[in-house]
């Protein structure tokens, strides 16, 4: 997930968060894409993540909670963590849990953020791996039926790295699935 | 690696199936063979009408060929597995079973079914005891810590099953610390 050469991680990399400058940097106004010239003090500009590591460290810029870790997407995870679509909380591939590992590293208060992240996970995991080996019953087209649509919505929610995990576990069950029901007749 | 990927993350059922083909089972034999020597061991010499013991692999060929009758071990009988299945609805750990009883049962009740006491019971039984195991499984998924997992008494099997996401959900957690 954060191993140099994952893919995932670099692709969580590709993300802006906002960061409130601290001081005047003149000439660097092109870094938030913007048309201005100069960055002055309190200004705020997207900047990609690579680059919010040396300018929050260098204590040159606060950076901004993204919208996917905001107060309303916490307190939603609070009430029920499996009903928040993480998928659509960060842009392409999704992967909302690198993009928090990401934060978190750069956040003072970790063990915070750590929590959050660890609960949501462990919280939506079984659902996750259920619907895994569930879906896998119903077929490729199923997934509809008393409480189908949930169950649908859920899955469509699903963050990159608990997709990777729902191909394993149904993978699994797959296997699992041929192993019983082939091997009644195969020997006689 | 050139193995394809769905065979990277654990071994394949029939593997398992074919590494519990190791293990001896009674048969009691319908031919006579004197001592014979094979890669894995010397394995006879079989005498009818007395018990011998020799791999599952061979007791298979052997009964497919209907030269021999393989005798159920103690745990394959309908009052051993309704205590264990009992056992296992009532406490909160799993219930002690051979390790490879998944594959061994599977095997046995394939093709010797005729030598087994009430196999459909037996499979009835042993379908709900996979089922009621799968169900205290999932319930250690949600306790699920990124360090160390506790699930005794779990078999072959069942470890199989449910590794490849076992440990791809802890790797998950374990980078989640602060600090990983």
């Amino acid at each position: 997930m954060d191993d140099y050469f994952s893919i995932d991680a670099i692709l969580a990399e590709n993300q802006r968060v906002g960061c409130r400058f601290k001081i005047d940097i003149a000439d660097m106004g092109h870094l938030g894409g913007g048309g201005e010239r100069d960055i002055t003090r309190s200004n705020t500009l997207q900047l990609p993540i690579w680059l919010v590591y040396t300018v929050v460290l260098s204590d040159w810029a606060d950076m901004i909670m993204p919208p996917a870790f905001g107060s309303k997407v916490r307190n939603a995870l609070k009430a029920d963590p499996c009903s928040v679509r993480l998928s659509g909380l960060v842009g392409a591939g999704g992967l909302w849990y690198v993009f928090g590992k990401t934060i978190m590293e750069i956040l003072d208060k970790k063990q915070e953020m750590s929590d959050l992240l660890t609960n949501t996970f462990r919280k939506r995991l079984v659902q996750v791996i259920d619907q895994a080996q569930h879906f896998n019953a119903l077929g490729p087209a199923g997934g509809v039926g008393p409480g189908g649509d949930s169950a649908q919505s859920f899955r469509e929610g699903l963050d990159g790295t608990e997709r990777e995990l729902f191909a394993l576990a149904q993978e699994g069950a797959k296997r699992m699935k041929r192993w019983y029901e082939e091997s009644d007749r195969g020997r006689r | 690696m050139s193995l394809p990927h769905t065979l990277r993350a654990s071994v394949t059922p029939p593997e398992l199936e074919l590494i519990a083909c190791q293990q001896l089972v009674d048969i009691v034999p319908l031919i006579a063979m004197e001592k014979t020597a094979f890669i894995s061991g010397a394995y006879g010499p079989l005498r009818p009408p007395h018990k011998a013991r020799i791999p599952l692999w061979m007791a298979v060929t052997l009964k497919q060929k209907k030269k021999c009758h393989i005798l159920a071990p103690e745990w394959l009988t309908v009052e051993y597995l309704q205590l264990k299945l009992t056992q296992e609805t009532t406490q909160a750990e799993f219930t002690k079973l051979p390790f490879r009883f998944a594959e061994l049962s599977r095997v046995m009740l394939d093709v010797a079914s005729d030598d087994l006491q009430n196999p459909d019971k037996l499979r009835s039984l042993l379908q709900d005891l996979r089922e009621a195991r799968q169900a205290k499984a999932r319930a250690g998924l949600e306790n699920l810590e990124h360090s160390a997992l506790g699930l005794s008494n779990l078999s072959a099997m069942e470890i199989n099953e449910i590794r490849p996401f076992f440990i791809e959900a802890m790797a998950i957690l374990g980078r989640l610390q602060p600090g990983a």
